[in-house]
């Protein structure tokens, strides 16, 4: 714990700084340069507005905010973890030529994917002005959901990063199991009603509790659009999971990092 | 006991890489017999100790652990026994550099360098100026680094290194950096650096003349294992007749 603080502050200039580049070089070769940060998250959502509105017909209330908040945590979620997977072997020219901690990799992948998260969720801001959703102190409830995203992000990321390293078809199984994992999340429904309606309370429950993602997305619901109080004793025990999963990769990492460079 | 000041103390380093070591699900799936994995020793137990400000040249045959030697010390290999101790000192491997981020340019790459050998923004901003002077690249340093020829590439990498300076260098192949202009350059720039009393330096060449002009000391490997270690005067000699 105390090396990896003292690591933390040792990288963070660097992560900062690598994040901000990585961003501008995202963007640097196209015509639209920094508009695409805004249009893709934009585009993406209209694409499944019009899939969730049109295809499966009217759902929730306030329905096209209610998709936005479940794409943009699912799309940090998903793409954090799929990007770890080969995070060591896309750096292989920096990671074998100078040591830095590797999972200093994917807090700079979390710190772009945050910014782009960002944007997103100021567009969702917009679409619930646009909606005149009521203001309350409940959408505070929102900042321990990201709190608890991003701990949990970090946790099965760094767990994905080492493995990703050994088992060079990681990527497929991870791929096919998020996308397992996507359409349980309920990005276009509501577990609590669909799948509560289908199955019974109970398979909502574990549901929901079960995958932090859903969890997470159902709180963000709750707290920003429906002045509902999320789930806490849950959200509390997946952060403690989320930390409890990043001691173990961190730690793994730790043990194992050096020995990346030789497999590479 | 007398009180030695080293900056690099290497005991009984071993160093191993496992050959297939990659697996794969699809393939572990339809071969459950664990599979055979090679294991390749580079480094078979060595020990030698590095005084401050010493300059210690290795040379060896191609493929005797030179080069994991080198990287075991700057930390980008961990030891599978043995120890390295470095007494806290910084530690950069000149001339391959830090590696670069190939979209960004020039210039953010000096900066993610700079920061991964330790040096504050402020402090890479300070030298900025001069590490480009020093590569000759021009206008080159704000585009992207793919963009460059991969003689451009190792200027840049010399530069930041070389002038970057940290209190032991690791020296992969001298001279092997740019054109006849540059080379020139970068061994007077090399020397200069060299001749700090402070800096501890390590150098991998194959080229006897550079080693006999530059160190103190030779450590000649051989098949992962120390054949010899002594004087430049003393080595060389015996390693030139053998490798002839």
């Amino acid at each position: 714990m105390k090396r990896f603080l003292a690591d933390i502050n040792k990288y963070r200039e660097y992560a900062v700084y690598s994040a901000k580049s990585g961003l501008k070089a995202e963007v640097a070769d196209s015509h639209l340069s920094w508009m695409w940060w805004i249009l893709d998250p934009l585009l993406f959502m209209l694409v499944y507005s019009f899939v969730a509105i049109i295809v499966f017909g009217k759902g929730e209330k306030y329905f096209a905010a209610f998709v936005f908040i479940g794409l943009t945590s699912w799309r940090f979620f998903s793409a954090t973890i799929k990007q770890s997977v080969r995070l060591v072997s896309r750096n292989s020219s920096t990671v074998s030529r100078i040591y830095m901690p590797k999972y200093i990799l994917i807090i700079i992948q979390m710190l772009i994917n945050c910014f782009k998260m960002l944007i997103s969720f100021s567009l969702v801001a917009g679409t619930m002005v646009i909606y005149r959703v009521p203001l309350s102190f409940r959408m505070l409830y929102a900042i321990p959901c990201i709190l608890v995203l991003l701990v949990v992000t970090f946790g099965f990321s760094s767990i994905v990063l080492h493995f990703g390293v050994y088992v060079d078809d990681l990527t497929n199984i991870i791929d096919v199991f998020l996308r397992l994992v996507f359409y349980l999340t309920g990005i276009f429904y509501s577990i609590e009603a669909r799948v509560g309606g289908a199955l019974g309370a109970g398979y909502a429950t574990l549901l929901l509790r079960g995958n932090p993602a859903a969890l997470v997305i159902d709180s963000m619901r709750k707290c920003l659009l429906y002045d509902m109080t999320p789930d806490l004793p849950a959200l509390g025990l997946w952060l403690l999971a989320g930390c409890i999963l990043s001691a173990f990769g961190v730690r793994m990492i730790y043990k194992n990092e050096n020995s990346y460079v030789k497999i590479m | 006991m007398e009180e030695k000041n080293y900056a690099i103390e290497v005991k009984d380093l071993k160093v191993r890489y496992r050959c297939l070591n990659k697996i794969s699900i699809k393939k572990s799936l339809f071969k459950l017999k664990k599979s055979n994995v090679e294991i390749f020793e580079a480094l078979r137990g060595i020990s030698f100790n590095v005084p401050k400000g010493e300059i210690m040249g290795i040379v060896g045959k191609n493929g005797s652990g030179k080069s994991t030697l080198l990287r075991a010390i700057a930390g980008i290999f961990a030891p599978d026994e043995g120890s390295i101790d470095l007494n806290g000192h910084t530690v950069s491997l000149l001339s391959i550099g830090v590696g670069f981020q190939k979209k960004l340019t020039g210039r953010e790459n000096i900066l993610l360098s700079g920061m991964l050998l330790g040096f504050s923004e402020e402090e890479i901003r300070a030298r900025m100026s001069e590490i480009i002077e020093f590569s000759e690249l021009g206008k080159f340093i704000d585009r992207p680094v793919r963009t460059y020829s991969s003689g451009m590439h190792s200027k840049l990498a010399f530069s930041i290194t070389a002038i970057l300076e940290t209190e032991i260098m690791l020296v992969d192949e001298v001279l092997s950096v740019g054109d006849a202009k540059f080379k020139k350059k970068s061994f007077k720039k090399m020397k200069q650096l060299i001749n700090d009393k402070d800096r501890t330096v390590v150098i991998v060449s194959h080229n006897s003349e550079t080693l006999r002009k530059l160190c103190n000391t030779i450590l000649w490997l051989h098949d992962g294992v120390i054949k010899m270690q002594g004087s430049t005067e003393e080595v060389l000699p015996l390693y030139e007749e053998f490798m002839s």
